[in-house]
């Protein structure tokens, strides 16, 4: 069993290993791509600085707090788009029937989709999210919290989006859904939750998981709470099994396409 | 003209079967107008209460106009266009039909924006009524002018968005000089007006396309005057003027030096 899993992260790990490659057989668009994508993000501190010259805090959050959400949602998302890449346009390969060449593979098929393409940007906005959380003075405790909580983000973010993506197994036109609600969430993870109260809150933690991917994270860095740490994980679980779970009993109803086509 | 008169109606005849994929915009439209529906909410503590001499109402307006800007004209695909034209070697068919390629590109973004906007348009409108109410001192009258810069002014953005894709034709990929520009304008004439800039900051961003692409247009929308109208209108001409002769000169440039692989 833990040579089979073993053999599984080594795949995992050679397939982002070979699409970061392939991504830098251009350097200098490789390079533009990274630092533009770090530049780009950094650009959006400027309106943060013009709301806390308006007001000391936003949403309860200072400076501090807002470079740390800013950090874990880049971090994660970046992470996510480094390793996951394909999980968030899974949706092409069900309607185009493209799925054929991995359910072949003698290895498991959701790691191998997920794993088989990377976002070369989501380089920098990994290096970004670290860079940020690096500014806000953590000590090696909070250090290996935001660390683990970059793990847990990457896992909602991408078990989110496969979720969504394995609705095409069922309904078309999922895709342009998938894309909308994924980008919605990252938006929201941008600002405090502390603007936002009633319904809207209860939404951003329960049906589009935002809370429990980086509000929750940010307050326990900030001050450490076992409990939320422990709903986040449990969370970060619970959202992973349901999602492979919809995607394996998606994959029952997939009906290949017809198209003729070589993955090299 | 008439080339480009019946590329524009096929276009727009185009759009009108997809109307209910543009629809599915909305969705992104209406969070990011939450958001600042709440951010405002929270920044404005008191009834009343000015920002940058602006009142809650018209700076949660000026961002709605903003973004309907944005998202009803969709820059990005005209630009994406023209530099997947230019990456894949596409450009080699396009640059010899009876039709200039950028102006062919200008009209085909004219086409889509021209279902889009309305539709954002409406949306907008009816968001706005529900969740913030009428913009304070509004004039219908002064409409056509609004319409008009609002035209010009994501006019002069797609030929921006075209100048930094056809920088493609030197290197193998200008979209991250889109993502600095996209953030630039969302940054500086977006989410804010000029207005709640540093005041040494201010003359300057009056001279970028900022100006005339969000803020002019949105301005007039929210805090209509005259002055300012024929200001923002003569800006977006000058702007139109050098941004098309910008955009000849580098398509230009950039066909002579067109390298074609074969095959």
């Amino acid at each position: 069993m833990s040579t089979a899993v073993k053999n599984q992260l080594r795949v995992c790990l050679l397939s982002v290993q070979y699409n970061i490659m392939r991504e830098m057989v251009n350097k200098v668009t490789f390079l533009t791509s990274v630092g533009f994508m770090v530049l780009n993000n950094a650009a959006i501190l400027a309106q943060w600085f013009i709301l806390l010259r308006l007001r000391e805090d936003v949403g309860g959050y200072t400076m501090r707090e807002i470079m740390l959400l800013w950090g874990l949602t880049a971090a994660s998302f970046g992470l996510a788009h480094i390793l996951f890449a394909r999980a968030f346009s899974l949706p092409e390969l069900i309607i185009g029937g493209k799925l054929d060449a991995y359910l072949v593979q003698p290895k498991n098929v959701l790691v191998s989709v997920i794993t088989s393409s990377t976002s070369v940007s989501a380089i920098g906005d990994f290096l970004y999210g670290i860079l940020l959380m690096g500014l806000c003075g953590l000590g090696l405790r909070e250090w290996l919290l935001a660390l683990l909580f970059t793990v847990t983000g990457t896992v909602i973010f991408t078990a989110f989006a496969l979720l969504l993506g394995s609705v095409s197994f069922w309904f078309l036109r999922m895709d342009m859904l998938e894309g909308q609600v994924v980008m919605g969430m990252v938006s929201f993870a941008t600002y405090p939750d502390g603007i936002f109260e009633g319904v809207s809150r209860y939404l951003l933690y329960f049906v589009v998981p935002v809370g429990m991917a980086v509000y929750d994270p940010v307050h326990v860095l900030v001050s450490f709470d076992a409990a939320m740490l422990l709903r986040v994980l449990g969370y970060a679980v619970l959202l992973t099994a349901v999602s492979a779970a919809a995607f394996y009993r998606g994959l029952r109803r997939y009906a290949s396409g017809s198209l003729m086509g070589a993955r090299v | 003209m008439r080339k480009y008169a019946v590329v524009y109606r096929s276009v727009l005849m185009e759009n009108i079967q997809y109307a209910a994929n543009i629809a599915m915009g909305f969705f992104n439209y209406f969070v990011f107008i939450f958001i600042f529906i709440k951010l405002w909410e929270y920044m404005y503590r008191t009834p009343g209460e000015l920002i940058a001499g602006y009142t809650k109402e018209q700076m949660i307006w000026y961002v709605m106009m903003t973004e309907m800007i944005l998202f009803g004209s969709n820059a990005g695909s005209v630009a994406g266009e023209a530099a997947g034209d230019i990456r894949s070697g596409n450009i080699a068919y396009l640059i010899n039909k009876p039709y200039h390629y950028t102006l062919y590109l200008l009209t085909k973004y004219t086409g889509e924006w021209s279902i889009r906007l309305p539709m954002y348009a409406a949306l907008a409108a009816v968001i706005g009524r529900v969740m913030v109410g009428p913009v304070p001192g509004f004039r219908l009258t002064a409409v056509w002018a609004m319409a008009l810069c609002v035209i010009l002014g994501l006019t002069i953005n797609a030929v921006f968005k075209l100048c930094i894709s056809l920088i493609s034709f030197w290197i193998e990929d200008a979209t991250p000089f889109q993502w600095l520009y996209d953030k630039l304008i969302l940054v500086v004439g977006v989410i804010f007006p000029v207005e709640i800039f540093p005041k040494t900051l201010q003359p300057l961003f009056k001279l970028t396309p900022i100006y005339t692409v969000c803020y002019g247009p949105a301005k007039l929308i929210v805090d209509f005057s005259r002055e300012k109208c024929l200001e923002i209108l003569a800006a977006q001409l000058l702007y139109l003027a050098a941004g098309g002769g910008l955009m000849f000169l580098i398509y230009r440039k950039g066909a002579k030096k067109l390298y074609v692989n074969g095959g």
